[in-house]
């Protein structure tokens, strides 16, 4: 038990300057929002849930990354044609597992975050699928090779993405 | 920041947070009820943004366009003063302006050759923030008499409807959208059919029986039997066509260019759009682009100007 506190005692926690996080989010659901009025192509891009990711991560408080996560996807849910909650839950399963996740790995490598982003895309489009089929009854694939491709462009937008929002943390 | 003191507590508060959600979920599927407040907020928060977004972005892009097109230009005009440079900058600016003028003057000539149907113009502010509904953002709304289910077009053919109405603008359902469909028929059968969106830049026009003859390139024209967009017309071209049973897998490209909307028209009223009466022009023998015979009355009547 011990060893453990002192464990986690080791793993920094990333404060961010006031309204950062809130105006990130926003941000990342209005340029999302811009880019999906050009084309299909945009909805390759999934801003709203890199930003979750990001926060989660770097916050490391699964409380905090679940309640970011689900307000992000609400948000989403809102704005777009679709039941409120859809996207609500998925982010929020994101933000919990991600803010937990980060404290038990290194979440400051690009390879670590790229691998990461991968992972976390799967599971939310795996979520949003369970849900689409589950509880509105829409035909939803859990796995295409249109996912996988969106999965690494995101990713490698999140590793050039995530160095930019480091500079939003307070310095330690 | 955001610390709360359900820390130590985590998977209680996922617990409640996910299980509200699916209730709200729940509520909203099986009362067919929406959460209108929380879509209302967001809209009004996030609109705003997306506004001085398009305003933004449509600027600085005239203007870069401009700018890289003065410098090929003038590329050997190197003794131009900076001064004089700026004011040409600001001079290609105002050119973007009076292309995107010219766009305005196409949606207007399109409205003043079409029948007394009241039509609004109006701007494509945004769209859905998600990869998977096609939605697009209007600055038209509530102020300016626009409602629920109103079909909204271009020139070119038909767009989607208006499936929520806020304040100062609304969100308006493109044909592409999963959840979309449109009365239609095929323009040299006759034959009805609908035409559903599939999520991605192509439609698909279902119920079309194997024994109809149905060929790549034929016109997909609205039939006005979903009572929403007026007859006749153009919703899109077959492109390709495949025999299956029960019915025919028709792939259809639409009409309007529903990946660069700028501007478009809401009609404020079901009735037809054909082409105008002038005042002491013959009656003509047909009274629809697409030659045929106009069937039936308006579906509901005009709205008052």
């Amino acid at each position: 038990m011990s060893s453990r506190v002192q464990a986690e005692q080791h793993i920094e926690v990333h404060k961010f300057y006031a309204g950062a996080v809130v105006l990130v989010a926003f941000l990342a659901l209005v340029v999302q929002a811009f880019l999906n009025k050009y084309g299909s192509w945009a909805g390759l891009l999934e801003l709203p849930l890199l930003v979750t990711i990001y926060f989660a991560l770097s916050r490391r408080n699964p409380a905090t990354g679940l309640l970011l996560g689900g307000s992000i996807g609400i948000l989403q849910d809102a704005v777009s044609h679709l039941p409120i909650g859809i996207y609500g839950i998925a982010k929020t399963l994101v933000g919990y597992a991600a803010s937990s996740l980060g404290g038990r790995v290194d979440t400051e490598h690009p390879v670590s975050r790229f691998i990461m982003v991968v992972i976390f895309y799967h599971f939310h489009e795996a979520v949003l699928a369970i849900l689409n089929r589950v509880l509105l009854a829409r035909p939803a694939t859990y796995f295409s090779w249109k996912l996988l491709i969106a999965s690494a462009v995101n990713a490698g937008i999140a590793v050039l993405l995530f160095p930019v929002l480091d500079h939003l943390r307070k310095p330690s | 920041m955001l610390d709360f003191p359900s820390r130590r507590r985590p998977f209680r508060l996922l617990t409640v947070v996910v299980l509200f959600q699916v209730l709200l979920l729940a509520f909203q599927i099986k009362r067919e009820h929406d959460v209108r407040l929380i879509r209302l907020w967001a809209v009004e928060i996030l609109t705003p943004l997306q506004r001085a977004g398009t305003w933004s972005i449509s600027t600085v892009r005239g203007g870069w366009r401009n700018y890289i097109d003065l410098r090929h230009t003038h590329a050997e005009n190197e003794r131009l003063h900076s001064e004089l440079e700026r004011l040409e900058l600001r001079n290609r600016q105002l050119e973007s302006r009076s292309v995107e003028a010219d766009r305005l003057a196409v949606l207007l000539n399109f409205r003043d050759t079409r029948t007394e149907a009241p039509m609004l113009a109006a701007q494509v502010i945004g769209a859905s923030a998600d990869s998977v509904s096609r939605t697009i953002f209007i600055n038209r709304g509530e102020h300016d008499r626009v409602r629920r289910n109103l079909p909204v077009i271009t020139p070119d053919g038909v767009v989607g409807k208006i499936v929520e109405v806020f304040p100062n603008s609304a969100q308006v359902l493109l044909i592409d959208d999963k959840d979309s469909g449109v009365g239609a028929l095929l323009s040299e059968t006759r034959t009805h059919g609908v035409v559903k969106g599939t999520g991605d830049p192509s439609l698909h026009l279902d119920y079309i029986a194997p024994t109809e003859n149905v060929h790549a390139g034929e016109t997909i024209l609205t039939s006005g039997d979903d009572r929403i967009y007026p007859k006749d017309f153009p919703v899109g071209t077959v492109v390709q066509v495949k025999q299956a049973s029960p019915f025919q897998t028709i792939t259809v490209r639409p009409a309007a260019r529903l990946d660069r909307l700028e501007e478009v028209l809401v009609l404020l009223t079901q009735q037809e759009i054909s082409p105008k009466k002038l005042p002491d022009a013959p009656e003509p023998a047909t009274a629809n682009p697409a030659g045929n015979p106009a069937e039936g009355a308006p579906s509901e009547p005009p709205l008052p100007q």
